[in-house]
């Protein structure tokens, strides 16, 4: 096709969506709300998987062994737990440390109840662990069966129900979504269909004559195509505004109502959510036009 | 030119349109298909449009077999016939200026050429200045001009014209009639069904009559006859 036939094509496009505004109207309208229930469980779920993503660097293991281990004995757990593809990083913490930190987290400033306890006197002098983190949250069961099975370890600490509440919820909210989503793409290729049935029906005689000069399939269906193309666009603009705008008043609004999650729940920058949005909303938004325009096309316009 | 070898077109409820059709139009030739409501002559046009297909036989446009044309290949052909019917066919919400150009915008010619060749055409069949109005704006042989001028504006070798009288009072049939007898001196060759008895027997052109799908005579300087 020449550069002027897509000229030609774009502009009985628009002048088609216009003459059939009430239908694609209607087409716009489903295309944004399927659109905007995406954008809105897509922006949960990323903001759930980016709280999951921080928790995992949270999120660790803690190993203690068992008393009177040696030093060797430590240094061939460290050995065998490193070498597991789980780990993304392990540290020793050695029982002084462990009191430091101890005393740091309880007793801050109110040094004066440890006067009892004299400075070579560790009470934590057992409690010598390793640090584990997790590369991925799905992994810590297997790792934490694994590491209660080895030799010279006394308890493994994890924060495992933390990690599977978050996780259950977000899958439980991508079934939803996934479902949800087929349901909308489908009413609105339907209606796309509709629509670009009755642009094709009010231009029969137009498209006869079209096809007895000579008009090749691609010129013919053209028109069509594209005002499906923009009905998809068109509809996928109104869904990423009200989400642009309405992001930050409803984070806000959910720190306000629930002020217990804010140390929970961490959100990401409105920014960050729309530049993987658009591309997203584009794509559905144009694949249901196309999808819906063509195959209307290849029913009712046999050339 | 123009080729038929034994064409047969049955349609799906069983009526034979066509039956073991043969003949041949030259370049340059100026043919009638006569015969009565019936007798096949608008199959014979679909066909040459390939807008059907024929049950069985060989059609030949240009030495081009076009029953073994594929489809994406069809454009190609119809770009080389021009098309008039008795109902004209014009698109009521374009000008006639408009409706001519929309045959060169299909064929995806430069709007530079459409500037030049519009009003060409258009002087060609005598309406250079109604190319602002609108179909229903003109009389029907005006209409049928400027279908004809449509026909024509892709410069075609073949003219195919399906009753192009049909619908039109004897004197301006004869205008248009002489005006496809130009065209076709110009060096198009032109198919023309009719019924129009006095036209046929007037002009003294090759005339093919076709009854019941059959054709019963095929005759140079021929007339209507009357058997039919």
């Amino acid at each position: 096709m020449r550069l002027r036939t897509y000229g030609y094509c774009l502009e009985n496009g628009l002048l088609s969506l216009f003459k059939n505004r009430l239908m694609a109207f209607a087409s716009i309208g489903t295309i944004s709300a399927c659109l905007f229930v995406i954008g809105l469980f897509y922006t949960v779920v990323v903001n759930v998987q980016y709280t999951l993503d921080e928790l995992e660097n949270n999120i660790g293991i803690a190993v203690f062994f068992k008393q009177g281990i040696s030093t060797e004995e430590i240094n061939v757990l460290k050995q065998k737990i490193v070498g597991r593809e789980e780990v993304e990083s392990l540290t020793y913490i050695s029982p002084d440390e462990a009191w430091e930190m101890a005393k740091k987290d309880l007793f801050e400033g109110k040094e004066d109840l440890l006067v009892g306890i004299k400075d070579g006197d560790n009470p934590l002098k057992d409690s010598a662990s390793f640090q584990i983190y997790i590369k991925d949250i799905n992994m810590q069961k297997q790792l934490t069966r694994y590491i209660e099975s080895l030799d010279g370890v006394r308890h493994v600490r994890q924060a495992e129900e933390v990690a599977e509440v978050v996780q259950g919820f977000n899958s439980f909210i991508q079934y939803i979504c996934i479902i949800l989503i087929i349901v909308l793409i489908l009413i609105s290729v339907f209606l796309i269909s509709n629509t670009i049935r009755i642009a094709v029906e009010s231009r029969k005689k137009e498209i006869g004559i079209m096809k007895y000069i000579g008009a090749t399939d691609g010129f013919v269906r053209g028109p069509f195509i594209v005002e499906g193309l923009l009905i998809g666009i068109i509809g996928c603009v109104l869904p990423l505004l009200i989400i642009y705008y309405s992001y930050d008043l409803v984070i806000e609004r959910i720190y306000a109502d629930f002020a217990i999650l804010e140390n929970l729940i961490l959100f990401m920058n409105v920014g960050q959510v729309i530049q993987k949005l658009i591309p997203l909303c584009l794509i559905i938004g144009v694949g249901i036009g196309f999808i819906g325009s063509s195959m209307t096309l290849h029913k009712h316009l046999k050339v | 030119m123009i080729a038929l070898e034994n064409i047969t077109k049955t349609y799906s409820n069983q009526v034979t349109a066509l039956n073991q059709v043969s003949f041949k139009i030259n370049k340059g030739e100026f043919v009638f298909i006569v015969g009565n409501s019936g007798s096949g002559k608008t199959t014979l046009i679909k066909l040459l449009m390939k807008e059907i297909e024929p049950s069985q036989g060989n059609l030949y446009i240009d030495s081009k077999n076009i029953t073994k044309l594929k489809r994406r290949h069809i454009p190609k052909l119809r770009r080389n016939l021009g098309v008039v019917f008795q109902d004209f066919r014009l698109l009521d919400k374009m000008s006639v200026y408009d409706n001519i150009a929309f045959a060169l915008k299909v064929t995806e010619s430069s709007s530079r050429k459409i500037r030049r060749t519009v009003p060409m055409v258009l002087s060609m069949v005598g309406l250079a200045d109604k190319a602002r109005m609108y179909p229903k704006q003109l009389s029907g042989g005006e209409q049928q001009r400027v279908a004809l001028a449509r026909a024509l504006v892709n410069n075609p070798p073949i003219l195919l014209a399906d009753e192009p009288t049909g619908n039109l009072d004897p004197s301006t049939s004869w205008d248009i009639m002489k005006l496809i007898q130009d065209i076709n001196l110009r060096g198009t060759t032109a198919v023309v069904v009719t019924h129009d008895k006095e036209i046929v027997n007037t002009m003294k052109k090759r005339v093919i009559t076709l009854n019941n799908g059959c054709i019963v005579k095929d005759m140079d300087r021929g007339d209507y006859g009357d058997e039919t």
